[in-house]
């Protein structure tokens, strides 16, 4: 059998592609692997998306599913497929460095329960990819490893905390990679890097053997290409986990189910104040939401403008509860080696240190008033809100700051707040040639919904063909 | 903020970083202070008029304990 026989450049074929082509004997494995491997080793160095290479690995999970292949065993949509897990999931013999020099040769014993069920499911893992410090403090020079850079314009950073996950699908080195989200650290990546980003509905995916930011805000999902490529990789990763205190016991719904598109009828809430009066919104944001709109409206949805509670509320209740958790995790390593923590980490996660009890409990009795404000008040009428994820295309590196919240305008943290299923993904590109993207936003455990509204934006707008240039990354490089 | 409002809040801050037994770095101490400055005005926010019976979103749950069990 040749190892390629497809229409277009392997890395360039989507999940779904690359598995048909692997069912029709068209591609390898092994040949995806190598020319992920290669491309990694081509491209990356002036990206940083990669902490750890595990080309070994690699190959030893594309031979294994070309075995599995051969021998008429298939264990799932992921099989052969290559991937990459942000450096906050634990990999049984592979470290997991978070990005801190505190765990900078932590090697775990055993696999976080995603990295178990890729495994499990025929998965091709290329590696560990760069985080912000502990899935906070970012993009920072001052760690171990350098910060990664944004595939369209390496002088721009590519949003965090997931911000390799973000790099990495966008110069086509993985198919997928998993990042986390407590306050917007799948999504900021996915809007800054021009790929789908889901954060899902708080419990679905198991946390367990991801390193904690937030307990009560953490969550668990993929950043890949396509929408269709989001619904397959929540096939192979959703599921209760007993041992996960967070893990809902509920079945997981038919994530392909929406993906041809159809939103007729579906009534779309547009809360645009809540975007349009932000400090930092760009006109450019704005357009191309309300293109998105319109596209939705001309495909038979029914968009209707909203007021929801400030975005401030939000965005207060999700701080005071993320700073107070994180200090906690990390308290001892503050008393006893407070200087192994790079600086933009060191100044936000101490803030945790300031709070009452009082303060965390006030916040936590706010985020159940704004969950029934966006549950039962908001989604018992609408069947999914459409806001945006970043406020602006991504900002240079030289334009950051210590300042924290930092200084690009994101509005994700509301629905980690509320914990309902939540969808960055391409909405256009600014002048500049910056990613553009939209937020959806579901009922609890409806990812279907928002992934067939998500379809519906990507047939319209035809935006998966254009990916950051070869040529582009290569003078990068 | 005026100048005394801004030795308050630094002494303040002080305060409570020696409670928490966390001792901060001369070179960190700006950034960790405006830090601090809009995590309070965040804090204000928080309190709104509400009834005692409002109990927070994450209130203790035996269930969720014993799935694990």
């Amino acid at each position: 059998m040749s190892a390629t026989l497809t229409a277009k450049p392997l890395h360039e074929l989507s999940i779904a592609e690359a598995g048909a082509a692997l069912r029709a004997g068209q591609v390898t494995a092994t040949a995806l692997a190598q020319d992920a491997l290669a491309r990694i080793a081509a491209l990356d160095g002036a990206l940083n998306s990669f902490i750890t290479v595990t080309a070994e690995r690699a190959l030893a999970d594309a031979a294994a599913a070309d075995a599995a292949f051969e021998a008429g065993s298939d264990a799932g949509p992921m099989q052969g497929v290559p991937y990459a897990l942000k450096d906050i999931y634990d990999t049984a013999g592979i470290r997991t460095t978070c990005h801190s020099k505190l765990l900078v040769d932590n090697v775990p014993a055993a696999d976080s329960v995603v990295a178990a069920k890729l495994k499990a499911g025929g998965g091709v893992l290329l590696g560990k990819l760069s985080t912000h410090e502990f899935a906070l403090g970012g993009p920072s020079f001052d760690l171990p490893f350098p910060p990664a850079r944004n595939p369209w314009n390496p002088e721009h950073i590519p949003g965090g905390s997931s911000s390799g996950s973000g790099a990495a699908v966008a110069a086509g080195l993985c198919r997928m990679a998993m990042g986390s989200d407590t306050g917007g650290s799948i999504r900021g990546p996915a809007a800054y890097c021009g790929t789908v980003g889901l954060k899902p509905t708080y419990g679905l995916v198991s946390r367990r053997g991801v390193f904690p930011l937030s307990y009560t805000l953490d969550h668990c999902g993929p950043l890949s290409w396509t929408v269709e490529d989001t619904a397959i990789t929540m096939e192979v990763i959703a599921g209760h986990d007993p041992l996960d205190p967070a893990s809902a016991d509920v079945p997981a719904p038919d994530f392909r189910s929406g993906l041809d598109g159809d939103v007729t009828g579906l009534r779309i809430a547009l809360p645009r104040h809540f975007f349009a009066q932000a400090e930092g919104v760009s006109p450019e944001v704005l357009a191309a939401i309300d293109n998105a709109a319109s596209l939705l409206t001309k495909a038979g949805a029914i968009v209707e403008e909203v007021t929801i509670p400030d975005y401030e509320l939000f965005n207060a209740v999700g701080r005071v509860i993320m700073f107070s958790e994180a200090f906690a995790i990390h308290e001892k390593d503050y008393r006893e080696r407070p200087l192994d923590f790079g600086r933009l980490t060191f100044t936000r996660m101490i803030l945790g240190a300031t709070l009452s009890a009082a303060d965390l409990t006030q916040a936590y009795r706010l985020r159940r008033e704004l969950a029934v404000a966006v549950n039962h008040q908001l989604l018992k009428q609408y069947d999914a809100i459409l806001c945006a994820s970043a406020l602006a295309p991504a900002a240079r590196f030289d334009s950051m700051s210590d300042a924290f919240p930092p200084n690009w305008p994101i509005q994700t943290m509301p629905f980690n707040v509320t914990g309902n299923p939540a969808l960055s993904m391409p909405a256009g590109f600014s002048a500049s040639g910056l990613p553009l993207s939209v937020q959806i936003v579901g009922r609890p455990f409806d990812e279907p919904t928002v992934l067939r509204i998500g379809a519906q934006i990507e047939k319209a707008l035809a935006l998966t063909g254009l990916r950051p240039t070869t040529a582009t990354l290569r003078q990068a490089a | 903020m005026s100048e005394t409002s801004a030795a308050d809040l630094k002494r303040e801050l002080e305060v409570l970083l020696r409670r928490a037994e966390v001792a901060v770095p001369a070179d960190r101490m700006d950034a960790v202070l405006a830090g601090y400055g809009d995590l309070k005005r965040m804090c204000a926010l928080l309190r709104q008029p509400r009834t005692a019976a409002a109990e927070p979103s994450n209130t203790f749950s035996l269930v969720t304990l014993m799935k694990g069990a």
